[in-house]
């Protein structure tokens, strides 16, 4: 490649075009990620104009207040939550790519919740599960069921928040794993069906290896959503009843913005931040070096 | 005969599985238009039936004139498309500039670029508001747009692109006297159409539905964004879901209709944006 060989090579234009992106990158993200990893380590409110050292002060506060419990409560999320996505993604796009009139059509519903607006989708889950006169729980007394008060018990509070964060959510994952099927070899996947390989080996044997790739990246891109859920948990439960939907970044905009303990908000953001890190870390490891900087 | 059996029930089963899906996504959405519509006799009466005998369409004017939504409208248009265009022009920019051109310190600044990429904007919001705060930025237009016109996997996207185009292009229009600017802005860019399509309806779609950033930024009701204002009919009006979902349905329906007209490059932007 003769790449970047000008023979005017421009001096000042490249920095000009350059530095509007890098700046901003450098003033409002690593800027601010250098406050908060100081900032963790200190006490004083948001506007405090002097901070005392406190060490790992802030984290042990944090941990001690609820904070251990935002990050279980994240995990079992997250967990869940790409658990459901991803197998509900592969699913449809499965279905998707079977070769039938009308396919490319049937794709567009799934796009519809990934576009609307988390609050609107966060009253009308509000609604469906509305004590007594919701959907669900009018649908559950017809069957001579009891009952639930989804967003204010504690047992499903967390279940439903998963519900609609996957209702949400998963259309992505259909969109990201039919344009990977799509992609895939023909010919490979062809030999194999002449082969007579039944629908599940061919699906076991040949396209799920083919695919691991892109379930890597998509594992990645699931658990960084999963990860900063917010919207549904805001309208719905306010991280309630009793901190059982507060979640590490719910806990983060809490602490920070309602409670005023500036310490340990940034203190959990720090984590959130290092949990993040890891799963990006994660997929350069698995996806291995060499393929990632091809350029 | 029964192979050929076997296949057709095979098929209909696949459209069978699909339409439960469909079903399942769509249904949420022909609840909140049924009940936005729905009489206010029917709303909290167990015997009346789940869809309203007759609609109701006055609750989605009464719901309207509710809340200041015009000036939610006309906020949420100046983020979404202030930011956007902010964003496709800076990741626009850098990402050319990154592909094609060698300069001293070019390593380093890709690694800044980088590095913001790794950073998820939701884990530094308390320190992002100090910074907003110094600056006294709170609660202004440029409070929310500034700091959202960057976006590093827009720059990388648009580098990506660059990087697959010819070198040789730019060498003709460059033989004739163009100047660099010229060659960008003549040659380049025009090519690049489709990327800011994708790229750029993504973005918005993002901008649009982004609710934890103006939350933290604006505290004033006719600085509030759409979503923002919204968040808060659910206390306002308690048991009136007919008007909850009436705004919804306001909120809901002119974002839906742009994403139906621009359903390719949501698709295309969607895998894009998964760049490895």
């Amino acid at each position: 490649m003769t790449r970047g060989r000008a023979v005017n090579r421009p001096l000042v234009l490249p920095y000009a075009f350059i530095a509007p992106a890098v700046v901003l990158t450098a003033v409002f993200s690593l800027l601010p990620l250098g406050m908060l990893a100081y900032r963790s380590f200190f006490g004083g409110g948001v506007f405090a104009t002097s901070l005392s050292f406190v060490g790992l002060g802030n984290y042990t506060a944090a941990f001690s207040q609820g904070g251990g419990h935002a990050l279980e409560v994240t995990a079992i999320y997250t967990v869940g939550f790409v658990v459901l996505t991803m197998s509900l993604g592969l699913g449809v796009a499965l279905l998707l790519d079977v070769k039938l009139p009308g396919m490319d059509r049937l794709r567009a519903p799934f796009i519809i919740p990934l576009v609307v607006p988390g609050v609107a989708t966060a009253l009308i889950w509000g609604n469906l599960f509305a004590p007594q006169f919701g959907f669900v729980n009018r649908t559950l007394t017809a069957l001579g069921l009891h009952q639930a008060n989804f967003t204010a018990s504690p047992s499903l509070a967390l279940l439903t928040i998963l519900t609609f964060g996957t209702w949400q959510f998963f259309g992505e994952n259909v969109i990201l794993y039919l344009a990977a099927l799509k992609a895939l070899p023909v010919d490979i996947v062809e030999a194999a069906s002449v082969d007579g390989a039944g629908p599940w080996s061919r699906f076991r044997h040949v396209r799920w290896p083919l695919l691991r790739r892109n379930t890597i990246l998509i594992w990645v891109i699931t658990t960084l959503t999963g990860l900063q859920t917010f919207t549904q948990i805001y309208v719905l439960t306010n991280g309630g009843p009793n901190g059982a939907t507060t979640t590490a970044l719910y806990y983060v905009y809490n602490e920070g913005f309602v409670q005023f303990n500036t310490g340990q908000a940034d203190a959990m953001g720090m984590i959130l931040f290092l949990v993040s890190l890891s799963v990006t870390v994660a997929q350069v490891g698995l996806v291995g070096r060499g393929a990632r900087r091809d350029s | 005969m029964t192979a050929r059996w076997r296949l057709g029930a095979s098929h209909a089963l696949v459209y069978a599985l699909l339409a439960i899906a469909i079903l399942v996504v769509v249904f949420p959405l022909v609840w909140m238009l049924g009940t936005a519509v729905k009489p206010n006799g029917q709303i909290l009466d167990l015997r009346a039936s789940l869809w309203p005998s007759h609609f109701e369409w006055g609750n989605i004017a009464r719901a309207w004139d509710a809340a200041p939504f015009g000036r939610w409208f006309l906020n949420s248009v100046i983020f979404g498309v202030g930011a956007t265009l902010g964003q496709i022009v800076t990741s626009l920019l850098a990402g050319y500039a990154f592909a094609m051109y060698d300069f001293p310190g070019k390593q380093v600044l890709f690694y800044v670029l980088l590095c913001g990429l790794m950073v998820p904007f939701t884990t530094i919001i308390v320190p992002v508001v100090q910074i907003l705060a110094d600056l006294h930025w709170l609660n202004t237009y440029q409070g929310l747009i500034v700091p959202n016109i960057q976006s590093a996997l827009g720059a990388f996207l648009f580098r990506q692109f660059f990087l697959g185009l010819p070198y040789q292009l730019g060498e003709a229009a460059r033989i004739d006297g163009a100047s660099e600017l010229e060659v960008f802005l003549r040659v380049y860019a025009p090519l690049a159409r489709p990327v800011v399509a994708a790229f750029g309806m993504i973005a918005f779609l993002q901008n649009w539905n982004n609710f934890l950033y103006p939350l933290i930024v604006v505290n004033t009701t006719s600085m509030d964004l759409l979503s923002q204002g919204l968040s808060v009919f659910q206390t306002q009006f308690n048991v009136n879901y007919n008007l909850i979902m009436s705004a919804a349905l306001i909120a809901v329906t002119p974002i839906l209709l742009v994403a139906i007209a621009a359903q390719r490059q949501i698709v295309e932007g969607i895998t894009l944006g998964a760049i490895q």
